[in-house]
């Protein structure tokens, strides 16, 4: 019986080593490898007639575009323009990582924390940077909520930088446990179908097939949490509203 | 928006503990291995660059492009349409005009033409009473002429027969003269 967490073990697939750091291309990174050569298939290769009417992958390009292209400018507006082909990557990154972790035998790149803290931790250093620059020490004024009594700021100012900081931990920490923690069930319940064998083991078989279909869903959901997530942190450093 | 994020952190904290149990059970999560942490980092940074220069540099331009152009092909068509809509709206604008303006013409034409056949029936009218006219006094010329021949050969007649009369009744003929003059006057007064 193999354990649930055995899935998540990085296994290297070629050894190498630059300027002292092991750099192995490992389970992880090919499957971060087949996740951009597919969105590089769907994008590029989608959008090579530039047909006015769509071919089917060319529209799931363009729909892909769309989503995210609304959601910067519903959330960030005029300023997130230039942001968007970041964003739009970030979604499509963690879209394509989460749903081939569905593939069976396949490797979730996202369900590591390293991964996912390096991608908040990325865009939380992004934004306050952004910020500063764009609104220099003004910018942390973004702590001090409006209209609030002096008495009231003693407590709400610690609390609003906190939650700042909290960001990249609650972003990184959101993505990595929905993958690590779907992918554990499946392996749990697929444990519980081999253990009940051929006459209870429908029942968490049942289980599995209609939670194979909520993960894809939260494959989805996260992606876009992600995406939406990075969107208003950026709003908050462009416009510094609260 | 708010719901999602918060059910996506609850599920995340609930699938923490799930994980945890699990890990525990097995000794050690595989995340926590701190040595493979450096491959993963460096293949994050390069998988994420490939795809955001292949994102920035190829597909957001292509399709910004293309929905740029289909917006246009779009609005132009619209447009079009809009054109030959107005186009018609004025043809059928000009149609009635000029059907109105028939109309109109051949109410004219009608008039006109009524007027000219009324003016030459009016006149062929008068002509023709002006042909009757002299007719009827030519024929009451002709009329009077014969009335009074007729009037003079009656006062001759009178005069031969009352000479005779006179002659067998006087044994003398009369005095012509004083004769006429009585035949003239009886004439006259009888003729009244």
């Amino acid at each position: 019986m193999h354990s649930p967490m055995e899935q998540f073990e990085i296994k290297r697939l070629l050894d190498f080593k630059f300027a002292g750091l092991d750099v192995s291309f490992t389970n992880s990174s090919l499957w971060m490898i087949i996740a951009v050569i597919l969105a590089t298939g769907v994008f590029v290769m989608g959008m090579r007639q530039r047909a006015l009417v769509p071919s089917r992958l060319q529209s799931v390009a363009e729909v892909g575009y769309d989503f995210i292209a609304n959601m910067v400018r519903d959330n960030v507006g005029e300023g997130g323009k230039k942001y968007f082909p970041f964003i739009l990557t970030l979604f499509i990154f963690i879209l394509f990582c989460n749903v081939l972790g569905m593939v069976p035998y396949s490797f979730t790149p996202t369900s590591h924390i390293v991964v996912t803290f390096a991608m908040a931790l990325f865009i939380f250093v992004g934004v306050t940077v952004i910020g500063l620059a764009r609104h220099g020490l003004h910018f942390f004024s973004l702590f001090v909520p409006k209209g609030v009594p002096f008495v009231l700021l003693l407590l709400l100012v610690p609390i609003e930088i906190i939650s700042y900081f909290i960001r990249p931990f609650s972003l990184s920490i959101r993505l990595f446990a929905n993958m690590l923690a779907g992918h554990t069930m499946l392996k749990v319940f697929g444990g519980f179908v081999v253990m009940m064998g051929l006459l209870g083991g429908w029942a968490p078989l049942a289980f599995i097939v209609v939670f194979t279909g909520l993960e894809l869903l939260i494959a989805f959901l996260q992606a876009y949490v992600f995406a939406i997530l990075t969107c208003l942190y950026l709003n908050d450093a462009v416009h510094l509203h609260h | 928006m708010r719901i999602p994020v918060y059910s996506a952190l609850a599920a995340g904290v609930f699938a923490l503990a799930v994980s945890g149990t699990a890990a525990a059970a097995s000794g050690g999560m595989p995340q926590l291995n701190v040595h493979d942490f450096v491959p993963q980092l460096v293949w994050l940074a390069i998988a994420f660059l490939l795809l955001y220069l292949v994102m920035a540099r190829s597909a957001v331009p292509a399709i910004a492009d293309t929905l740029a152009k289909r917006q246009a092909k779009i609005q132009g068509d619209l447009d079009a349409a809009e054109k030959a809509n107005e186009e018609t709206r004025a043809l059928v604008v000009a149609y009635e005009k000029s059907l109105a303006d028939s109309r109109e013409n051949a109410r004219g034409v009608t008039r006109q033409q009524g007027e000219v056949d009324a003016t030459a029936a009016a006149k062929r009218l008068g002509e023709l009473h002006d042909r009757l006219a002299a007719q009827i006094a030519d024929a009451e010329k002709r009329i009077a002429k014969q009335r009074d021949d007729v009037m003079a050969g009656l006062e001759q007649m009178a005069n031969e027969i009352g000479q005779g009369a006179y002659a067998k009744l006087a044994g003398q003929s009369a005095d012509a003269g004083q004769l006429g003059a009585k035949i003239a006057t009886a004439i006259k007064g009888g003729s009244r």
